[in-house]
C-alpha cells in the first residue's frame, strides 16, 4: 500500500486547472521529486496533496484513504509537511518550532509534556541539531532553519513527508546537507515526495522524478530513465544537455 | 432640636404649597424630579453639588454647606463670591460614566447629601441611585429645565433646609420672568432681533433655539438665527452667518468679542457693522450658559437692556447688582458692575 | 561545515514554565494588597484587616472599603486581564506584534453603542449593555464581511475590513458628540472614551461572566492557539482546524474587549503593551505568553487605577497614566535587548 498517491489528479484555484493527469504512488523508503519551471503549479500540487485546497478532479488518497474524508488531525498524522522556511514575525526557539510537530497527536486541551519534547529532542538529533534547541530561530542560517522545520516533521511522527522546495534558496553546503538529511528520512523508512527546480540536484536525491510545466505532466519515472537531455530540454523549453560522471551522478547543463 | 423640627415643618408645608404634586415631605422622605424617595437629613450641614449646575444652584442657596467645588474656581471669580467659599476644595463631577469624582475623596469630605441640578432622564436616575447604594449618602436630583427654575429652587431649598432662603430666590425669579413678559407684550415680533450666538475663539460655534446653551436667548423672545432642533453644538462657516445676517450677536469668547470687528469675514454682517456685538459676561457664572443654572436671570436681565434698549426699564447696573448681592452674596460696587458688563 | 561559522544566539528566556506563576502571582497580589490599601479616603491597615474580618462599628469606612475600593480593585483587575488576553490572541492569530484589541473595530463599536445609549439617556446598566451589544456585533460584521468577500476569512481581509467598519463606528461616536447636550452629555461621552474605572459601583461586576467565558476556552486551548502563529497552511497541516480555531478565538477575545470597554470605557495601550512586555519575558509561545499577559495585565492595571485614584483628587483618566505610565517601563524593556519577535 502506497503512503500517498495520487489518481487522475487535477489541481489548480477554481476553475483555472494547472497541472492535470498527475498520477503517482508514494511507496514507504522512496524519494519522488517534483521537477519543473518556477510557475508550474507545484506548490498548487503539494497544497492539493496536503488536502489544503480541494482537487479540480481525481483524487489524493493518504493510504487507502480519500484525504478529502479525513480530518486535520487524521492527515497530520499519516503526512507531514515542510514548508519553505519563511520567516515568522515572532521569535520562536528552535525547540518550540519542532514540538509543534506533537499537534497531531495531542488532545485538543492538551499540552506537549516529557514524551513530546523527548521526540522532539530525538528528532534534532537525528537531524544533527539539538545544540540548537534553545536557539531563536531568526538567528539560524537558512539551512539550520530548514533542518528545524524537517525535525518538526519527524517529530509529527507521520510516515509520508511533503517538502516544498525544500533547498531553494540555500547555499551549496547548506543544500548539501538538507539533502543528506532526506536521504536518511526515506532510508529510514519514510516516504518523501519534495519539489525542485533544479535537476542536478533531483537527480542526486530522487529514486523517481514527475517532470510537470504548464504543458502538464511530461513524464514519470525513475530518475535515469525520466530525466533524459530530450524530457528536460521539453520541460525548461532550452536545450539542455545530460553528462554522467564516473560514479554514476546526472549533471545537466 | 426644636427649633430644627419646626424649620423643616415649616420647609414642608411651604414646599408642599408651592411646588404641589412636583414634591413631597415625608417627615425626612423627599421625592425628587426621577420619582425616588430619598430620605433627606432635616437640615443637611454637608452637601455635594454633583455638577456645576447644581453647585450654582447650592451656593446661591446654602454656600455654608457646600464641600466643595465641581470645577476650580478662577482668580476673576473671587470678588464676587462669599470669601468663605473661596478655599473649598475642586473635588470633581459625577458624569455618570467616567466621573473625574473619586467616590472616596467625596466620602472623605463627609457629605450628608448629594444633589444634582439638570436633565432628569434615566441614566442620571439610574445614576443618582447607583450612588446613593453604593456609597450610603442620600441623592436628590433637581429638573433643570428653565422654565421650571421657580419651583426647582423651592424643591432644592426644601431638600437643603432651607425653605425661605428658597422662597426669597423663587419669587426673584418670578419677578424677573413676570417683568420680562410683561416687556415682551408690548414688542411686536418684528422689532425683535435676530440674534446670533457665537461660541469659540472663531466664533463659529453656535447652539440652536432648543439647546441647553441658548435658551435664554430664546426666552427673552430673540430670534436665533441658527435653526436646529440639535441639543448639542454645531460649527458653521462665517459665510452661513453671512447669509443668516443676524441685528445682534451675543458672544462667550472675549478674544472673539475684541476682534470680531477687524475680521474681514465678519464685518459686513448687520450686528458686527451696527456696533451689536456683546460679549456674555462669565464672573463667577456665565449669562447665557455654563453652567445652565440660576445665574441665568442675569442673562436674562442684560439681555432684556441689551436687546430692547428703549423698552426695558430700570437701571442695568443697579439690577445686576442687586442679582448678585441676592444670590451670591457680596454686592459689587458700580466699578465692579461697570468692568463685569463691559461697559 | 554547514554549520555557521558564529554560533547562534540563544533568547534569554526571563521567565520559564516553571517560574512562571511563582514569579507573577505574587506581585499581582501586591499590586491588589497595594491598591486594597492605599485610597484617598484615609483607612489604616489595621482598619481594613478589622473591616475584613467582621468589624462593622465605622459604616462609612466599611462602606469605602466594601463598596467603593474593592469592586474597584477587583474591575481594574479584571479589565486589566481582558484586554492583555484579548490583545496576546489577537497578536497570536493575526502574526502581527503590533496589533492590538481593538484591530476589529471592537473598541469603536463598543464606543459608538455606549455613547448613544448616553445620548438616549438609558439607565447605566443599559448603557453598559448596549455598548457591550454594539462591540460585539460590529466584529460579527467584520468577520461576515470578510467571509463575504473571500471565502475564507483571509487575515488581510478580516483587517481591512475592521478598519472600515471601525471609521463608521467613529465616524456615529462623533455625530452623537454633535449631537449631545455639551453641559453634561458630552462630558460623561468624552470621559467615558477616555476610560475610566471612577464609575465602578459593584453590579458593574456583572462583567465577570463575559470575561471569563471569553478567557477560559483560550486557556484551554492556549497551546494549539500558538501554532496559528506559524500561519493558516502550517497550522493546518499540523493537524489544526485553523479557520474555525481561529474564529473561535477572535470571539473569545471579542468577547473579553467588549466586557472591558462595557465596564471601563475605552483604554487604550494595554492591549498592545502588556502582551508585548510578557513576550520579551516569555517568549513566543502562546501556551506561556497566556497565563503571563494575564496576570501582568491585571496586576499593571491594578497599580495604574491606584495611582489614578491617588496622584491628585481629581481623577486623572486611565488612558493617560497607563500611557504615561507603560511607554517608560516598555522602552526599558526593549533597552534591555530582550525580543520576542523578529525583525
Amino acid at each position: 500500500m502506497p503512503l500517498l498517491a495520487a489518481r487522475d489528479l487535477a489541481v489548480g484555484h477554481g476553475d483555472r486547472v494547472l497541472i492535470r493527469g498527475v498520477d503517482f504512488r508514494l511507496a514507504p523508503g522512496r524519494v519522488l521529486c517534483v521537477l519543473g519551471p518556477n510557475g508550474a503549479g507545484k506548490t498548487t500540487l503539494f497544497r492539493t496533496l496536503l488536502g489544503l485546497i480541494p482537487a479540480a478532479s481525481g483524487q489524493v488518497l493518504l493510504g487507502a484513504d480519500p484525504i478529502d474524508r479525513l480530518s486535520r488531525r487524521q492527515i497530520a498524522a499519516r503526512l507531514a509537511h515542510v514548508p519553505q522556511a519563511l520567516a515568522n514575525p515572532f521569535a520562536f526557539t528552535a525547540r518550540d518550532i519542532v514540538l509543534m510537530g506533537a499537534a497531531a497527536r495531542l488532545g485538543a486541551f492538551a499540552r506537549p509534556g516529557r514524551p513530546e519534547t523527548a521526540r522532539a529532542m530525538a528528532a534534532m538529533q537525528d537531524l544533527g541539531i539539538a545544540d540548537l534547541a534553545t536557539a531563536d530561530l531568526a538567528l539560524l542560517s537558512g539551512g539550520q532553519r530548514q533542518l528545524v522545520l524537517i525535525a518538526r516533521a519527524l517529530a509529527q511522527d507521520a510516515a509520508a513527508l511533503v517538502m516544498d522546495e525544500p533547498t531553494a534558496s540555500l547555499d551549496f553546503a547548506n543544500r548539501r546537507q538538507v539533502g543528506q538529511a532526506i536521504r536518511r528520512l526515506a532510508d529510514a523508512g519514510h516516504g518523501v515526495i519534495l519539489s525542485s527546480h533544479d535537476p542536478d540536484h533531483a537527480a542526486a536525491l530522487a529514486d523517481e522524478v514527475l517532470l510537470v510545466n504548464r504543458a502538464g505532466v511530461l513524464a514519470l519515472g525513475p530518475a535515469p530513465e525520466v530525466m533524459t537531455a530530450a524530457n528536460l530540454s521539453r520541460l525548461y523549453g532550452i536545450a539542455i544537455g545530460r553528462t554522467e560522471t564516473a560514479d554514476g551522478r546526472l549533471h545537466f547543463h | 432640636m426644636i427649633r430644627l423640627t419646626r424649620r423643616s415643618l415649616s420647609g414642608l408645608i411651604l414646599a408642599l404649597v408651592a411646588a404641589g404634586p412636583a414634591l413631597a415631605l415625608d417627615g425626612a422622605r423627599f421625592t425628587d424630579a426621577t420619582g425616588r424617595a430619598v430620605a433627606v437629613p432635616a437640615n443637611p450641614a454637608r452637601v455635594f453639588a454633583a455638577g456645576p449646575p447644581a453647585a450654582t444652584l447650592l451656593y446661591a442657596l446654602k454656600p455654608q454647606a457646600m464641600v466643595g467645588w465641581v470645577r476650580p474656581l478662577k482668580p476673576q471669580d473671587l470678588p464676587f463670591l462669599r470669601p468663605e467659599v473661596a478655599d473649598l476644595p475642586t473635588l470633581g463631577r459625577l458624569t455618570g460614566r467616567g466621573d473625574t469624582l473619586n467616590l472616596e475623596v467625596l466620602l472623605s469630605t463627609r457629605p450628608e447629601l448629594i444633589v444634582d441640578y439638570g436633565t432628569v432622564n434615566a441614566t442620571y436616575a439610574d445614576l443618582a441611585a447607583r450612588v446613593q447604594d453604593q456609597a450610603g449618602v442620600p441623592y436628590v436630583l433637581v429638573d433643570g429645565g428653565f422654565t421650571q427654575m421657580p419651583q426647582a429652587i423651592r424643591q432644592m431649598a426644601g431638600a437643603l433646609g432651607v425653605p425661605e432662603r428658597g422662597e426669597a430666590l423663587a419669587r426673584y425669579a418670578e419677578t424677573t420672568l413676570a417683568d420680562l413678559d410683561a416687556m415682551l407684550a408690548e414688542i411686536p415680533a418684528e422689532a425683535r432681533p435676530r440674534v446670533y450666538f457665537a461660541r469659540g475663539p472663531e466664533g463659529t460655534e453656535t447652539a440652536g433655539p432648543n439647546s441647553i446653551n441658548a435658551e435664554v436667548i430664546a426666552r427673552v423672545g430673540a430670534t436665533n438665527v441658527a435653526q436646529t432642533d440639535s441639543d448639542g453644538l454645531a460649527n458653521v462657516s462665517p459665510e452661513q452667518v453671512q447669509a443668516w445676517a443676524p441685528e445682534v450677536i451675543i458672544a462667550v469668547d472675549p478674544d472673539f468679542a475684541a476682534n470680531v470687528a477687524t475680521m474681514p469675514e465678519w464685518q459686513s454682517i448687520p450686528a458686527v457693522a451696527q456696533g451689536r456685538v456683546y460679549l456674555a459676561p462669565a464672573a463667577p457664572f456665565g449669562f447665557i450658559d455654563a453652567p445652565p443654572s440660576v445665574n441665568r436671570l442675569a442673562g436674562v436681565i442684560w439681555l432684556s437692556h441689551k436687546l430692547y434698549p428703549q423698552a426695558a426699564k430700570g437701571d442695568l447696573h443697579g439690577q445686576i447688582a442687586d442679582f448678585y448681592q441676592l444670590f451670591y452674596g457680596p454686592r459689587p460696587d458700580a466699578a465692579a458692575v461697570s468692568a463685569l458688563l463691559g461697559d | 561545515m554547514g554549520r555557521d561559522p558564529m554560533p547562534p544566539l540563544s533568547r534569554r528566556c526571563w521567565v520559564t514554565e516553571r517560574s512562571l506563576l511563582p514569579l507573577l502571582l505574587p506581585g499581582l497580589a501586591a499590586a491588589v494588597l497595594l491598591g486594597v490599601a492605599l485610597g484617598p479616603y484615609g483607612l489604616p491597615p489595621g482598619r481594613i484587616l478589622a473591616i475584613l474580618g467582621g468589624d462593622r462599628s465605622d459604616p462609612q469606612a466599611v462602606t469605602v472599603l466594601l463598596n467603593i475600593r474593592m469592586p474597584r480593585v477587583l474591575a481594574a483587575a479584571l479589565v486589566g486581564a481582558a484586554l492583555a488576553a484579548a490583545g496576546a490572541a489577537y497578536q497570536t492569530v493575526f502574526r502581527n506584534p503590533l496589533v492590538s484589541p481593538d484591530i476589529l473595530g471592537v473598541s469603536a463599536g463598543a464606543g459608538f453603542g455606549a455613547v448613544l445609549g448616553i445620548l438616549l439617556g438609558l439607565p447605566v446598566m443599559a448603557i453598559q449593555m448596549l455598548g457591550f451589544g454594539t462591540g460585539l456585533a460590529t466584529v460579527g460584521l467584520v468577520l461576515a464581511l470578510s467571509l463575504a468577500l473571500r471565502g475564507t476569512g483571509q487575515v488581510l481581509v478580516m483587517v481591512l475590513c475592521g478598519i472600515a467598519v471601525g471609521a463608521l463606528a467613529g465616524a456615529g461616536i462623533a455625530l452623537v458628540k454633535l449631537l449631545a447636550d455639551p453641559e453634561q452629555q458630552l462630558p460623561a461621552i468624552t470621559f467615558w472614551l477616555m476610560g475610566s474605572l471612577a464609575g465602578i459601583k459593584r453590579p458593574d461586576i456583572a462583567a465577570l461572566p463575559a470575561v471569563l467565558a471569553g478567557l477560559l476556552p483560550l486557556l484551554a486551548l492556549r497551546w494549539r492557539i500558538g501554532l496559528l502563529a506559524m500561519g493558516e497552511d502550517e497550522a493546518r497541516a499540523m493537524g489544526i482546524p485553523a479557520g474555525r480555531l481561529r474564529l473561535l478565538v477572535i470571539a473569545c477575545a471579542t468577547l473579553m474587549t467588549a466586557a472591558a470597554v462595557a465596564m471601563a470605557g475605552v483604554i487604550g495601550w494595554v492591549g498592545l503593551m502588556v502582551p508585548h512586555t510578557a513576550r520579551l519575558l516569555t517568549g513566543p509561545r502562546f501556551d506561556r505568553l497566556l497565563p503571563a499577559s494575564v496576570l501582568i495585565g491585571a496586576g499593571f492595571m491594578v497599580l495604574v487605577d491606584t495611582a489614578a485614584r491617588n496622584i491628585a483628587q481629581i481623577e486623572v483618566p486611565l488612558g493617560i497614566l497607563t500611557a504615561v505610565l507603560g511607554a517608560p517601563i516598555f522602552v526599558g524593556l526593549l533597552a534591555r535587548g530582550a525580543r520576542g519577535w523578529s525583525e
